[in-house]
């Protein structure tokens, strides 16, 4: 028995040691902030983990909060997609092949480490030749080189003209301290996961620790020129994870967060705007949800069959019901309202028609049974993680029903998703962009043969004259102009069908305020400026 | 059938089971559809951009080629570097393992410290109504949906009475002791709701191996020798309707690994079992190979332990 006991001691001793291995140390106190900065905390729900800290390989949406806080972009943007000064002061052309961005000279690296302009050409030069897997390697298409011709001015030289490319790389790119990342080798794979001695930031936070799974920690930058006082008010920013919108709800109800930093599911708006202590932020969504035809099919590849199904869905009603009113009509045009340079109003939306679609069935050839149906059947991909697709989807069938025309629903999981609509493998494809900031830079995309999201499989030769010249313009009326007869023919030849922009909420604790609105999710009120200039309301 | 044979046996079918859930895996997750290169890129990625990633990927390379090079690896204890992450997956995964391992032995523990007096209790009072309501309760947890008590038991305990905090596994910036308590508060929620869905199949089946027992010969010899009751029951009859019930443990750690897969998610609990989701929609190879194997060993090595225990406690396994 007495051995027995020994055991029993022995064995909780050693658990407790090992435990209090396990258990975090308390960091030593460090030296106080500054008189106008507060010590408050302000904790940010994300529903996913970091995946990469490398902000030029980097793709989920927590990655690109997280690392934004700490590498700055070029430019920013405005609500109607116009972009704004940030880390340059000035930019554009000097000639047609060479564009120039003019960077503030009062930025420095938390290491003390100035930013200048060779870190911004640095950055430029080594995503054009290693090729990193993020977006801002997808901008550089047109991009030769950059170089840093004093501290604070980088030129770039084009392959062709391209009238787009230096807004589109400025807002798309961050920075990165060359004195970091060029020693470490080839950005494709640099990890960039602080092992070496941490993170090097120049944006209103560093990330000091992190916790995998839980939390990420992040302290305040005392020297931050774009916000206003050059200090950012909370002391710590932190991410935490709960990987189910339900319960990150749960946890902003509950006070263990401050703000949700993804855009709430449309069924949940009302509810919060009711719910006393939450505030609800609406964002500009400068994205769209649309139906593409794959005019690989034969069916489809006639224009009256396209109208038919465009004329097919009650998009008024998609946006009534499953979006609960938070969208807005784009008038069926890739221009969106938004996008208030660009946008024409003479274009309107396809109207909810089903008499309308089977007459231009029958004018296609196709002669309907007796139940009223046409010998055709299209298969319509979407993404089962997408609700609201995977909601609409289904009203699409219903409707086109109506019009005699069958539409069979193929929802899948998001990779196998991905996989079909890379290989063409749909009839209709059915998803949404998150940014279209830039018309000519997603006309380019979506509508010239071989661009990368060319769902249609579009060669339109007036189509395509139009974007290059649209892309080769300088002057911005001029570039208007082409861009309003490009999206005119788009909607006249149903190459894309938008239906709708997403008006975008977001929900903090109304015991914070002072967030600065940007458009899109990835922006939102979770923005750099915005979480350096937000404060706790009792302070 | 010696003592020695019968482990080194066990120990053996333990083996091949686990390299059959490595080559399982392996083969599994290259037949999914779906592009890896696609699942960490851009959708505007060039073709050019996504044939260098499968390169850096080595998923240019043959099926059996990989398989090769994989298994080639794998008895070096290299399990690979993540696709999205650039790190070992072994770091990606001891990260994270000891939270799942708090986490199921937790719920598994409460399982059988609740579902055997349970059990025993229905046994005991056959046909009478605390008999049927353990019966109905243990039918009724069977068919829980993990998420959907998850979700019930947050909202209640975490947010209406706010006796324990909503997500994570401890509370940031707390330390030393303190950072106890709060591991503890925050494993309640999670734990819970995994030993109730996990419950019913143990106490319906600790009743069922127990009425049996009741009804063998030998308690009815011991009924006729004048023992008492509870010595019957407690002292004969639940020392032989334990034996099924340690199987079933074995048994039960498979479904506690999967049911926290979904118990992490709901609960953002930062164990592998949200690892494996996270793995899952980025199509991570190396890091879901590696999570896998990981489970496959701890399930086969639990198995193993347990058949080896039942050879000990029953000898007629042994010779059978």
């Amino acid at each position: 028995m007495h051995y027995r006991r020994s055991m029993i001691v022995g064995v909780a001793a050693a658990a407790a040691l090992t435990l209090s291995a396990c258990a975090p140390q308390a960091p030593e106190e460090s030296g106080g902030g500054s008189a106008e900065a507060g010590d408050a905390t302000l904790t940010i729900a994300t529903t996913t983990d970091v995946v990469n800290y490398n902000p030029l390989i980097g793709n989920s949406r927590s990655d690109y909060w997280i690392t934004n806080l700490m590498y700055p972009h070029l430019l920013s943007i405005a609500n109607d997609g116009s972009k704004e000064p940030q880390l340059a002061e000035e930019w554009g052309y000097v000639d047609e092949t060479t564009g120039y961005y003019e960077i503030r000279d009062d930025m420095t690296w938390s290491d003390g480490e100035k930013l200048d302009a060779e870190d911004v050409a640095y950055t430029m030069n080594a995503v054009k030749k290693d090729a990193p897997s993020g977006t801002f390697y997808g901008q550089l298409a047109n991009f030769e080189s950059a170089e840093a011709v004093s501290d604070t001015r980088v030129e770039i030289t084009l392959t062709q003209p391209d009238s787009s490319i230096v807004e589109e790389i400025g807002f798309w790119g961050n920075v990165v301290p060359q004195h970091v990342f060029e020693p470490a080798g080839s950005t494709a794979e640099f990890a960039n996961d602080g092992s070496d001695g941490g993170w090097v930031s120049a944006g209103p936070y560093l990330l000091t620790d992190v916790q995998v799974g839980q939390s990420y920690t992040m302290e305040r930058v005392e020297d931050y020129p774009l916000v206003e006082g050059g200090t950012p008010i909370a002391a710590k920013v932190v991410y935490r994870v709960f990987p189910d919108v339900n319960t990150e709800i749960l946890a902003l109800q509950s006070g263990e967060v401050d703000v949700i930093a993804n855009a709430l599911p449309p069924a949940q708006v009302e509810q919060l705007r009711n719910t006393d202590g939450i505030e609800i932020a609406e964002v500009t969504g400068l994205g769209y949800a649309h139906m593409v035809y794959n005019m690989q099919n034969p069916d489809l590849a006639k224009v009256e069959v396209r109208k038919a199904l465009a004329h097919a869905a009650d998009y008024q009603a998609i946006r009534d019901v499953v979006l609960q009113g938070q969208a807005d009509s784009t008038g069926s045009s890739p221009l969106m309202p938004v996008l208030s340079t660009y946008y024409d109003d003479s274009i309107e939306e396809y109207e909810f028609d089903t008499d309308l679609s089977r007459s231009l069935m029958e004018d296609a050839g196709y002669t309907a049974d007796a139940a009223g149906m046409f010998p055709v059947s299209f298969r319509l991909i979407y993404s089962l993680q997408d609700s609201v697709t995977s909601q609409w989807a289904q009203l699409v069938k219903e409707s086109s029903a109506e019009a005699g025309i069958t539409i069979e629903l193929q929802g899948t999981e998001r990779n196998t998703y991905l996989a079909m609509t890379n290989e063409g493998d749909y009839d209709i494809y059915a998803g949404n962009f998150a940014i279209m900031d830039d018309p000519v830079t997603n006309f380019t995309l979506s509508y010239l043969p071989g661009g990368a999201i060319n769902y249609t499989y579009v060669d339109d030769p007036e189509l395509n004259a139009l974007i290059e010249e649209a892309s080769a313009a300088s002057d911005v009326d001029e570039k208007v102009e082409i861009m309003q007869e490009a999206a005119a023919i788009v909607h006249e030849q149903v190459y894309d069908n938008i239906m709708y922009t997403q008006n975008l909420y977001m929900a903090y604790s109304s015991d914070w305020d002072g967030f600065v609105s940007k458009p899109s999710e990835l922006l939102s009120i979770v923005n750099p400026v915005s979480v350096a200039s937000a404060f706790p309301v009792s302070e | 059938m010696s003592i020695a044979l019968f482990v080194l046996r066990r120990l053996g079918r333990g083996i091949l089971t686990i390299w059959f859930a490595v080559t399982v895996t392996f083969l599994l997750l290259r037949l999914l559809p779906g592009d890896p290169a696609l699942a960490v890129a851009s959708p505007n990625m060039t073709e050019e951009a996504r044939a260098t990633l499968l390169q850096q990927y080595g998923l240019d390379q043959p099926l059996l080629t990989q398989y090769v090079l994989y298994l080639g690896r794998l008895f070096q204890g290299d399990l690979g570097t993540s696709f999205t992450q650039s790190i070992p997956v072994l770091d990606v995964l001891m990260e994270r393992l000891p939270w799942t391992l708090l986490l199921t032995a937790t719920a598994l523990v409460l399982t059988v410290v609740i579902g055997i007096p349970l059990g025993v209790l229905a046994a005991s009072h056959k046909g009478a109504f605390l008999d049927r309501f353990v019966q109905i309760v243990g039918v009724t947890g069977q068919s829980l949906f993990v998420p959907s008590v998850g979700i019930v038991l947050l909202l209640v305990f975490g947010l209406n009475l706010g006796w324990f905090p909503i997500g994570g596994a401890y509370t940031d910036g707390v330390y030393g002791g303190e950072w106890y308590v709060s591991v503890l508060t925050h494993l309640v929620l999670p734990a819970l709701s995994l030993t109730l869905i996990q419950l019913g199949s143990y106490v319906l089946t600790m009743r069922a191996t127990l009425i049996d027992a009741l009804g063998d010969d030998y308690v009815t010899l011991a009924k006729a020798n004048g023992l008492s009751p509870r010595r019957i029951l407690w002292k004969h009859a639940l020392r032989n309707a334990l034996l099924p019930a340690t199987t079933l443990i074995g048994l039960q750690l498979g479904f506690l690994v999967g049911g926290a897969v979904l118990t992490e998610t709901v609960f953002a609990y930062p164990g592998i079992g949200r690892g494996i989701y996270e793995a899952v929609t980025q199509l991570d190879f190396p890091v879901l190979q590696g999570a896998f194997l990981l489970l496959a060993v701890t399930v086969v090595a639990a198995n193993t332990l347990t058949d080896i225990t039942y050879g000990f406690l029953d000898p007629r396994v042994k010779t059978s």
